[in-house]
């Protein structure tokens, strides 16, 4: 395991919270920022995020150029309110109308490259509680500072909301803990040492995210570090520690279903690299079982392994941005 | 003194156009948790905002309120005041962050003070935007222990060891936009325990219940005559009890005020309701105890005081009714010290001490045009008369 790493390329928010220094670096490298929210049903916590980063990261400091709303088809007012307080809302099924059409946390990601304008884009979940500037600024600060850094996720203390108004203080990560880190400490040492790497806070040049696929369900986190790992090597890769981020408590059937996901993610792309040798097809169900009456009674989920290509194979793509 | 009348209203737009800025140190702030005597954390979020906004000074006094302080072009013009208090009713332990819609926030603490204290961080980036100067220093402070057993605490700290004169004050609430306070009751707050001895034995066969000797101090509270002239009243405001639904309560509370007009009245029910508590104690040989939190001394402006005259002009201006009635707040010891000053509210609102409580977010721009021009007019003169 590269043990540098973890000291060199790990860094805590206030190492950038000189938003002057960001802002006269930005303008020195002649860079454009897009901040780009996936949503689906968020809008108890959609307003706040564009509000917060909309005053301290536009107009006290202008690092943000655009803050971008990435719609999975909300039924709530999300989308409204976004647009009431002056976020770009796209709906996800608008952008590439004629490609076959999914649902998932990745394919906003994916589509909002092609929408977002950006040298650089942040990627933030709409649903945190506790959102405050430095969730965007932090993850900007390395990419903006140091060449060599491409990529930024984000760790954090996860406390969780526990009913109606109560937080507690501890938790969360379990599928951090459970699955993810043992995978990587058997297959790839180096990234055991990122933290949280389910984070949905990351931050990365246009280049780098361009030129790797992105599934379109869970997996998008662990296939993303895979792919930059593989592709460019653990040294372009940094993280931050943002201090604390409140988040929904998730049931544990829900995180089995995360887990699935992930664990589909990664076998797939073990099987690409050659590291595996796998030749029968993986299952795409995803089975619990609840007590129902004194039966068990199975639920079954498909939980698909579709995934985009890279966007630069994409031909509009290629000619808005001019590549190829 | 009708110029800066006149500019208010257009005040209210440039205010507006500033709202991110506004609702996000309205957020920020009131996420951070500040029940009373425990406001540190807020305290720092607060001086990091003013500090941010670049105020000329930003320090705490000797008792931790924290104060930012824009200098004025006069040397000899006294500060005015902007107060707004930072600490809640809510626990630590309560979800603090709030929630945005199109119109409204929602959260624990939101009304009573986080828009207020929101709005005071403000101040510095609205007067710029502005372009206001002001001829006095403006002191914008954010007291600690005001609430309840804070008992007011910060302010009066804060002025007592102020040396110089002050020139007049605006206390500034979440809610209600149209509120206009000028004068203070005097108020006694108190909590009455009962508790009896959990020993059993013979002499214990018959023990009395600590809910129903309460209930019983109640009941002979409700008795008491209050005049109407001067207006007086008590206010039965907490109570609790016992440990579950088949057992004898053990202990119990009630948190109530003694409110008037007159500081002899307030003394006069008082020295009543002690006598009750004494009385009940001895009947129901009970161990019955009346505990003094808090105590303000009646206070006035005159409705025809210029501040207040002012204030009703500012207010017209800005097509609000004024309503006004007495305030126990910073208000109180402002006025105890003849310091001219008044209380105005920032917006309207609702489930106001809940943890659910909201605020709409439109009037907020009226209501600071509103605090805005208040200020103009105490710059202007009319505390000096």
């Amino acid at each position: 395991m590269n043990k540098r790493w973890i000291d060199t390329n790990t860094f805590h928010y206030s190492e950038f919270s000189d938003l002057h220094r960001l802002v006269d670096e930005k303008q020195r490298k002649n860079l454009t920022i897009s901040l780009c929210l996936p949503t689906l049903n968020e809008e108890k916590t959609i307003a706040k995020e564009i509000l917060i980063m909309k005053s301290e990261l536009m107009t006290r400091y202008p690092i943000l150029d655009e803050i971008v709303v990435v719609d999975s088809g909300s039924t709530d007012k999300t989308r409204e309110i976004a647009r009431a307080y002056g976020a770009d809302v796209y709906e996800a099924s608008e952008i590439f109308p004629h490609l076959e059409k999914f649902i998932g946390k990745g394919e906003n990601l994916w589509k909002a490259l092609h929408i977002t304008k950006g040298d650089i884009i942040v990627y933030l979940d709409a649903d945190i509680k506790n959102i405050h500037h430095r969730f965007a600024y932090a993850l900007l600060g390395p990419l903006i500072l140091f060449d060599h850094i491409k990529y930024v996720k984000a760790f954090y203390d996860r406390p969780i909301a526990i009913g109606k108004s109560k937080i507690r203080p501890t938790g969360g990560g379990r599928v951090t803990e459970l699955v993810v880190r043992p995978l990587f400490s058997l297959f790839f040492p180096d990234l055991a040492q990122i933290i949280q790497p389910l984070s949905g806070e990351y931050a990365g040049y246009r280049e780098i995210f361009e030129q790797i696929p992105f599934p379109i369900g869970y997996g998008v986190e662990t296939s993303m570090i895979l792919d930059i790992y593989e592709k460019w090597g653990l040294d372009v890769i940094a993280q931050v520690d943002l201090d604390r981020r409140i988040h929904r408590n998730r049931d544990t059937k829900a995180l089995g279903r995360m887990a699935f996901a992930i664990l589909q993610t990664f076998i797939e792309r073990k099987i690409k690299l050659g590291l595996v040798n796998y030749k029968e097809k993986l299952f795409d169900e995803m089975i619990q079982f609840n007590l129902v009456k004194g039966e068990y009674k199975p639920d079954i989920y498909k939980i698909e392994d579709h995934e985009r290509p890279p966007i630069i194979e994409i031909p509009e793509y290629c000619n808005k941005f001019k590549r190829g | 003194m009708s110029d800066y009348l006149e500019k208010l209203p257009g005040f209210v737009d440039t205010i507006k156009s500033i709202k991110e800025t506004v609702i996000t140190n309205i957020v920020l702030i009131g996420q951070t948790p500040a029940p009373t005597f425990k406001e540190k954390q807020r305290t720092s979020i607060f001086m990091e905002r003013l500090a941010e906004f670049q105020v000329d000074e930003c320090t705490t006094d000797g008792y931790r309120n924290p104060i930012g302080i824009i200098k004025g072009t006069s040397e000899s013009k006294p500060p005015i005041f902007v107060v707004a208090h930072l600490d809640t009713i809510f626990d630590k332990d309560v979800d603090h962050y709030y929630s945005i819609q199109e119109n409204t926030i929602r959260g624990a603490g939101i009304i009573d003070n986080s828009v207020g204290v929101g709005v005071l961080a403000s101040l510095p980036e609205i007067f710029r935007r502005l372009g206001l100067r002001f001829e006095s220093d403006i002191v914008l402070a954010g007291v600690i222990q005001s609430l309840g057993k804070g008992n007011l605490r910060g302010i009066r700290h804060l002025l007592k060891t102020w040396t110089t004169p002050i020139r007049g004050a605006v206390c500034i609430e979440g809610a209600e936009l149209g509120r206009l306070n000028y004068y203070a009751d005097g108020m006694i707050r108190c909590e009455i325990d009962c508790n009896i001895s959990p020993i059993s034995g013979f002499e214990h066969k018959f023990k009395p219940n600590a809910i129903l000797v309460i209930n019983e101090v109640i009941n002979q509270i409700m008795k008491l005559r209050l005049p109407q002239k001067p207006r007086s009243r008590v206010i039965i405001g907490k109570t609790s009890g016992g440990f579950k639904h088949g057992v004898i309560a053990y202990d119990a509370s009630l948190g109530f005020e003694i409110q008037s007009n007159s500081d002899k009245m307030v003394k006069s029910i008082f020295n009543s309701i002690k006598d009750i508590v004494e009385g009940t104690s001895h009947e129901y040989e009970v161990d019955l105890t009346l505990n003094t939190l808090s105590n303000i001394h009646a206070a006035r402006l005159q409705f025809n005081h210029p501040l207040v005259k002012s204030a009703v002009n500012v207010m017209k201006k800005l097509d609000l009714t004024p309503v006004s009635g007495p305030s126990e707040s910073e208000l109180s010891i402002f006025l105890s010290r003849n310091i001219p000053s008044i209380t105005l509210g920032i917006t309207r609102g609702d489930n106001h001490h809940q943890p659910n409580a909201r605020v709409e977010i439109d009037p907020i721009f009226t209501g600071i045009a509103q605090i805005i021009g208040v200020i103009m007019a105490i710059d202007n003169g009319v505390c000096d008369e």
